[in-house]
């Protein structure tokens, strides 16, 4: 009796009976509730780990961020005139770091100096989605879900602010800084993930596409002293009170739409929005910082950590074709990127160090894929090329970088939260394709490891439309071993 | 490898043992190790046990007990199993060598089961076909049919009657209900004079009647449910197409709700952007290929299914299985489909088929706009509840605050009151499918026109229990639209071209509308097959003689796609919409004797399309002689073009070069909406131009983003009835409401004022319908201040708009 039947050979069935018994441990006693998702109680517990982080910054180089031409140095050649496309692997040379055996590419020289307080991650590897769009792979690193899906899917940020809440009470938990979502190319696909999907508006990003005009986000309207937005709320808190439909005050909604707007006056009033505000640093501070939109959003994530934010994304913005979404002109423009964020992130981690805060605060340094001088997608993609230059040859200074989408092997920097510290976790290969040839960690093991920092469970669900949804796909996601301890 | 002793028992059993007793040995056996996971709401692997039918039907993987065949039975296979992928119970204690047997012999003597018995009680299944539910007799003189349910259901609990909400709340209620907007404060002022005992009827009436008002505001509710924007995702690349002019015209012209959706469910150019859903670029899941959307979509928009889950697994929440929602795909599907489970390909063919065979079936066999026009008339079918049912949840919903079964997408749940749902169903099959006559019968119930329920923090947690309406929340449009309008800086335009008319004067007078004259033409070729090519141009003319001075004249003119009119040699106007056919009026253009008339004519695309000409103008001569002249085969056409006072030469002689050829009727009904709409214009509604700008019709920007409007990547049915945090900084000291108030307090600073109270009053009662009460008004006034500065003034506003009496629809 303690032997299994046999199984008829031509089905696949235990994998399909294992698969459904996945799914059936997380189904759980699901209720139809689509207005506000509730946490799962799980048939199967779930454990939450022990957190080893309170924040996150995530500092997002939108746009393919080439590993070989940042953390993943690789066979370096020299521009020159016909200078064949299959020699060049990185177009910067290699430098060493503050970690023996690390190197990083020239460029980086203040960041290098500072990898003695994180893991360098190698070996991140997206899917190709049949075709590479910034937005969809974007969509798929922020979400964890690859999109379309049925249902609106919260970003990562959301996720902290539905699951962990705000550190501070009068401190929005989710920011994110330097995207502007309106009037770039692909903003509608940049609104998708940006967003807190089902969780509902509560959980929503404060979205500050310029940290210099943070400060006015939470101050009174322009043109509005002090004195007259304190008035104005007293005003409006008597004429409430005025009310001649007395049982109005006691019903739910009123009360809870009240409760919303005391909420924002008191972030408005409150002394944290100094925190919003970086002018209020010392002038060498906000010239260290200063490279532009992106180093100033740094500083001013630095700020709103320090004053209890949970969750603050800081990019270099994605615009098609901008930034680190080099298509042509390839290494000029990534010589551009590291000299606007070698020297804020060094600064930011040795900030957040002195103020004791690093070891509390996950730093993850990302990109939606890698970029390759030859190779579109990875190995055997069907991916249409989008480089400009597409000749076997370089004729023009113009042709030189890597300029395909390269899903195959990118690197992930982590600093702070508990994380190893000058640590290398994956490898590439050393010719190409630069694949990841050691401990390949998905989008889903990525998110695993992150909620893992911030005391999630992988597993946890929330109940949308009577189904379970995972903070990774199927609560499949297994956090990468790179924590100290 | 079975073992000796269990090979021993089978035999016995199969032998001809005493029959085993269902009720007293299999039951304890089953109730101990199996329903837990598989009776009542719980389908595990989409595996019931329930009842013998849902047993015999089987899970996901196909059958799991076979009547009298324990070897085709999976159950048995899995209590003995020792794979931990294989075994059940998955945990905890297995299965006694005793009960094995036990279940084996009740399998191999056919699974007998006593009549009638469930573990649970039975997963509520809806009534498919329509009921006519038997009505309490009217109480207190309330003879609406949906007070006398609603009345008798209250007596029945012993609660009490809602009582009638006063004139002011009902007014601001029913126009933002029905259309969108705030009563102004002489539509304020008006109604309290008003002393018609049916006034409150009247009034639900002439506001159904403000067409374009109507159609605007349900444009919020339609493009949410059937996810169609101006702008959004997927537009980009073209994986998404507009339905927007299709969606206006139809609510404009009130459209059938029967015809509306078979126009979805099979849909024509105009309207197959909802049937194709949003296409990605690249791979997608399995369950996000279009024809799954489209089965998703169809399901939950017109039979309330979520068919999201079973478009992956078949479903653990409801009885939906990965086949039905195959089914429907299969139905809209140009390739043979095949399941695919989880994204893992099962090799099993997708059968076009939907998931209600009681009413009929589509043929599998026959092609797909065959099988969209079955699946459209099944679903229409006269004695599909489900759809009728659906619809009016929704409408219930909106007015109501609360579906009659909720969340309204979740229509294969209990309905807290059956007859009620069925009396508002039966209203809508009795109206024809009339929305307007099912808002209407709502409108004007007691039921609706009760206060609203003051809501506890628990109110739902032991269940919905019925206390009158519910309060809404202001929608995104419903607040920038009131911000507008207060502040008097509603946009000149709106962003999608749709034609908009305004609503006819006097608001129950309806004007006589005879049928249009126009027919379609163009030049003679199409006659002959040709297409007009991409971006032909041509000049179409015709004399008109009259006999008589010109009293009246007005044009209507639209061509596909665009258009100049001149007439006796004067531009008049052109268009670019053929949806938004131009009326002009030509009284002072039109003289005694000859008049020549000539339009250009211009067709779009990129490949050779279609084209069409309309002109009709009609005229009134001094003496009241009518005369109508309208575009048919009388009229030439040349490839030529006028110069810019719509002659075609200055000279005889160039004038001679010019050839005119006849033209034909062009086929097709590709026009119908703005051939309506012509015929309304000539009969006097006004055009377009003349209507405000509403949010409906604008793109989303940040403060509707910030005030909930969303991304319609996603049907959304229901949106969040609470301001969120965020929201309510938006609303503190965002810019573009900030920039609305102190442009609103300046125009307002403009007027003429007597005093501050005034002020206060006037926006008491155009924001909240209702006078301040006197401690009301001396805060307000106290705001503005006795110099009624701007400043003042716009503090005013804000605090007025911030109230959640000014954020909800009470």
């Amino acid at each position: 009796m303690n032997s299994p039947l046999p199984l008829d050979p031509s089905l696949p069935e235990p994998l399909a009976r294992r698969e459904f018994l996945r799914m059936l441990a997380a189904a759980g006693a699901a209720t139809l509730s689509m207005s506000a998702p509730r946490l799962l109680a799980e048939s199967e517990k779930v454990v939450q780990p022990a957190a080893t982080a309170d924040s996150v910054i995530l500092i997002w180089l939108a746009g393919g961020m080439a590993a070989p031409e940042t953390f993943d140095p690789k066979r370096y050649a020299p521009y020159e005139k016909g200078l064949s496309y299959d020699r060049v692997l990185s177009t910067f040379p290699a430098i060493p770091t503050c970690v023996d055996g690390i190197r990083i590419c020239e460029g980086l020289e203040n960041i290098a100096q500072v990898m003695d307080r994180g893991t360098l991650i190698r070996s991140a590897v997206q899917p190709d989605l049949g075709t590479i769009l910034h937005s969809r792979h974007q969509f798929h690193w922020h979400t964890g879900y690859v999109p379309p899906q049925t249902v609106a899917c919260p970003h990562i940020g959301a996720w902290m602010a539905r699951v962990l809440g705000p550190r501070n009470p009068v401190m929005p938990a989710f920011i994110n800084i330097g995207q502007r979502l309106e009037g770039v190319g692909e903003s509608e696909e940049l609104k998708a993930f940006t967003t807190a999907g089902f969780f509902g508006g509560e959980y929503g990003p404060m979205n500050l596409p310029f940290p210099e005009e943070a400060a006015a986000a939470v101050r009174p309207p322009k043109g509005m002293d002090a004195g007259r937005f304190v008035n104005r709320d007293r005003e409006f808190r008597r004429l409430v009170d005025a009310t001649p439909s007395r049982d109005l005050l006691s019903d739910h909604q009123h009360e809870s739409m009240l409760r919303s707007m005391d909420n924002a006056y008191r972030l408005l009033s409150a002394k944290e929005r100094a925190a919003f505000d970086i002018s209020l640093e010392s002038p060498e501070v906000q010239k260290d910082y200063d490279t532009g939109r992106f180093g100033r959003g740094c500083l001013l994530a630095r700020r709103l950590v320090e004053n209890g934010a949970r969750f603050v994304e800081v990019t270099t913005e994605y615009v098609p074709f901008f930034q680190w979404d080099t298509h042509g002109k390839g290494h000029e423009t990534v010589a551009k990127m590291h000299a606007e964020i070698d020297r804020p992130i060094a600064r930011l981690i040795r900030d957040l160090e002195q103020r004791g805060l690093l070891d509390r605060t996950l730093v993850i340094i990302a990109s939606e894929f890698s970029r390759d001088a030859m190779i579109e997608g990875r190995p055997g993609s069907k991916a249409k090329d989008q480089a400009f230059n597409k000749s076997g040859v370089m004729t023009s200074p113009d042709h030189y970088g890597l300029h395909r989408h390269f899903t195959g092997g990118t690197s992930v920097v982590m600093f702070g939260g508990g994380v190893k510290k000058g640590h290398i976790y994956g490898a590439t290969a050393d010719e190409r394709p630069l694949v990841a040839i050691k401990d390949p960690v998905s989008i889903s093991d990525m998110h695993a490891t992150i909620f893992r920092a911030m005391g999630i469970s992988p597993k946890t669900a929330f109940d949308i439309e009577g189904r379970p949804f995972y903070a990774t796909v199927d609560g499949k996601g297994v956090p990468i071993p790179i924590f100290r301890s | 490898m079975r073992s000796p002793l269990l090979a021993g028992l089978l035999l016995t059993a199969s032998l001809g043992a005493a029959p085993v007793d269902f009720a007293h040995e299999v039951v304890p056996i089953l109730r101990k190790h199996c329903v837990e996971c598989h009776a009542g709401d719980k389908k595990k692997g989409g595996l019931s046990m329930n009842t013998r039918v849902s047993l015999l039907e089987g899970g996901e993987n196909g059958a799991v007990v076979t009547a009298g065949q324990t070897q085709k039975s999976k159950l048995i296979e899995a209590i003995v199993s020792a794979d931990p992928d294989v075994r059940m119970p998955p945990k905890g204690e297995r299965l006694s060598p005793v009960e094995v047997a036990t279940l084996r012999a009740w399998v191999e003597q056919g699974a007998v089961w006593t009549e009638g018995f469930a573990f649970k009680k039975p997963a509520y299944e809806p009534p498919l076909r329509p009921r006519q539910p038997v009505l309490p007799e009217a109480r207190a003189g309330r003879t609406h049919p949906i007070d006398r349910v609603l009345d008798g259901w209250l007596a029945d609990k012993g609660a009490p009657t809602p009582v009638l909400a006063d004139d002011a709340t009902f007014l601001r209620r029913v126009t933002l209900d029905l259309i969108g907007m705030l009563p102004s404060a002489e539509e304020a002022r008006a109604f309290a004079a008003d002393r018609r005992p049916d006034k409150r009827a009247l009034l639900v009436r002439s506001l159904l009647a403000r067409n374009v008002d109507y159609a605007d505001h349900w444009m919020v509710f339609w493009n949410d449910l059937l996810r169609n924007d101006y702008a959004g995702t997927g537009y980009i690349d073209g994986g998404r197409k507009q339905i927007t002019n299709w969606l206006y015209v139809s609510l404009l012209a009130n459209k059938p709700y029967d015809v509306f959706a078979r126009e979805l469910v099979a849909p024509s150019s105009d309207s197959e952007g909802f049937a194709k859903g949003i296409i990605w670029r690249g791979a997608v899941s399995a369950a996000q290929a279009p024809e799954l959307q489209y089965s998703q979509s169809v399901s939950q928009t017109f039979l309330g299914i979520n068919m999201k889950c079973a478009s992956c697994h078949d479903s653990f929440v409801d009885r939906w299985k990965l086949r039905d929602a195959y089914g429907l795909a299969a139905i809209y599907s140009d390739h043979p489909m095949e399941l695919v489970r989880c994204d893992i390909p099962t090799g099993k063919p997708a059968v076009a088929a939907w998931p209600f065979p009681e009413l009929g079936q589509v043929d599998a066999s026959k092609p797909r706009e065959e099988r969209l026009a079955q699946l459209a008339a099944l679903i229409t079918h006269p004695d599909n509840g489900r759809f009728q049912r659906t619809i009016v949840n929704r409408l219930w919903h909106r007015l109501m605050g609360r579906g009659v079964v909720h969340p309204v997408d979740a229509m294969q749940t209990q309905p807290w009151n059956q007859d009620l749902l069925d009396v508002l169903a039966n209203r809508l099959v009795e109206s024809k499918y009339d929305l307007k006559a099912v808002l209407e019968f709502i409108a004007t119930s007691q039921a609706y026109q009760s206060r609203a329920e003051i809501l506890s923090r628990d109110a739902d947690d032991k269940g919905y229990v019925y206390r009158g309406p519910r309060a809404k929340r202001l929608t995104a449009e419903q607040f920038v639209d009131a911000v507008w309008r207060l502040t008097g800086t509603t946009p000149a335009k709106i962003v999608p071209q749709v034609p908009r008319a305004a609503p006819v004067a006097g608001a129950a007078k309806k004007p006589v509308i005879e049928p249009l004259l126009a027919a379609p033409i163009w030049s003679g070729d199409i006659a002959v097959g040709r297409l007009p090519a991409a971006g032909e141009t041509r000049s179409f003319r015709r004399q008109l003689a009259l006999d008589a001075d010109v009293d009246a004249a007005t044009c209507v003119v639209t061509c596909d796609n665009g258009f100049e009119l001149y007439v006796n040699g004067k531009k008049i106007g052109a268009g670019d919409n053929w949806a938004d056919p131009k009326s002009f009026d030509l009284s002072a253009s039109l003289l005694k004797g000859s008049n020549q008339i000539v339009v250009v004519g211009h067709n779009a695309g990129k490949v050779p399309n279609v084209a069409a000409l309309f002109f009709q103008v009609n005229v009134t001569l001094k003496g009241g002689v009518r005369v109508r002249m309208a575009t048919d085969t009388a009229w030439e056409s040349t490839t030529s073009v006028p110069n810019a006072r719509g002659t075609f030469a200055a000279g005889k002689a160039k004038a001679a070069e010019v050839v005119w050829q006849t033209v034909a009727l062009v086929k097709g009904d590709a026009w119908r909406m703005a051939e309506a709409r012509m015929a309304e214009m000539l009969a006097g509604v006004e055009g377009s131009s003349a209507v405000p700008a509403r949010a409906s019709l604008m793109k989303s920007d940040l403060l509707q983003r910030a005030l909930g409007r969303p991304n319609r990547e996603q049907i959304v049915s229901m949106r969040p009835n609470e301001l969120s945090t965020l929201e309510a900084i938006d609303l503190s000291n965002g810019q573009a409401l900030t920039n609305l108030l102190s442009a609103g307090a300046a125009k307002l600073k403009k007027r003429t004022w007597t005093s501050p109270e005034e002020l206060a009053r006037w926006l008491y009662l155009s924001a909240l319908s209702r006078e301040p009460a006197p401690a009301e008004l001396k805060v307000a006034a106290s705001i503005v201040g006795a110099e009624m500065s701007e400043q003042g003034i716009a503090d005013l506003l804000w605090v007025v708009c911030m109230l959640p009496e000014f954020q909800t629809i009470r």
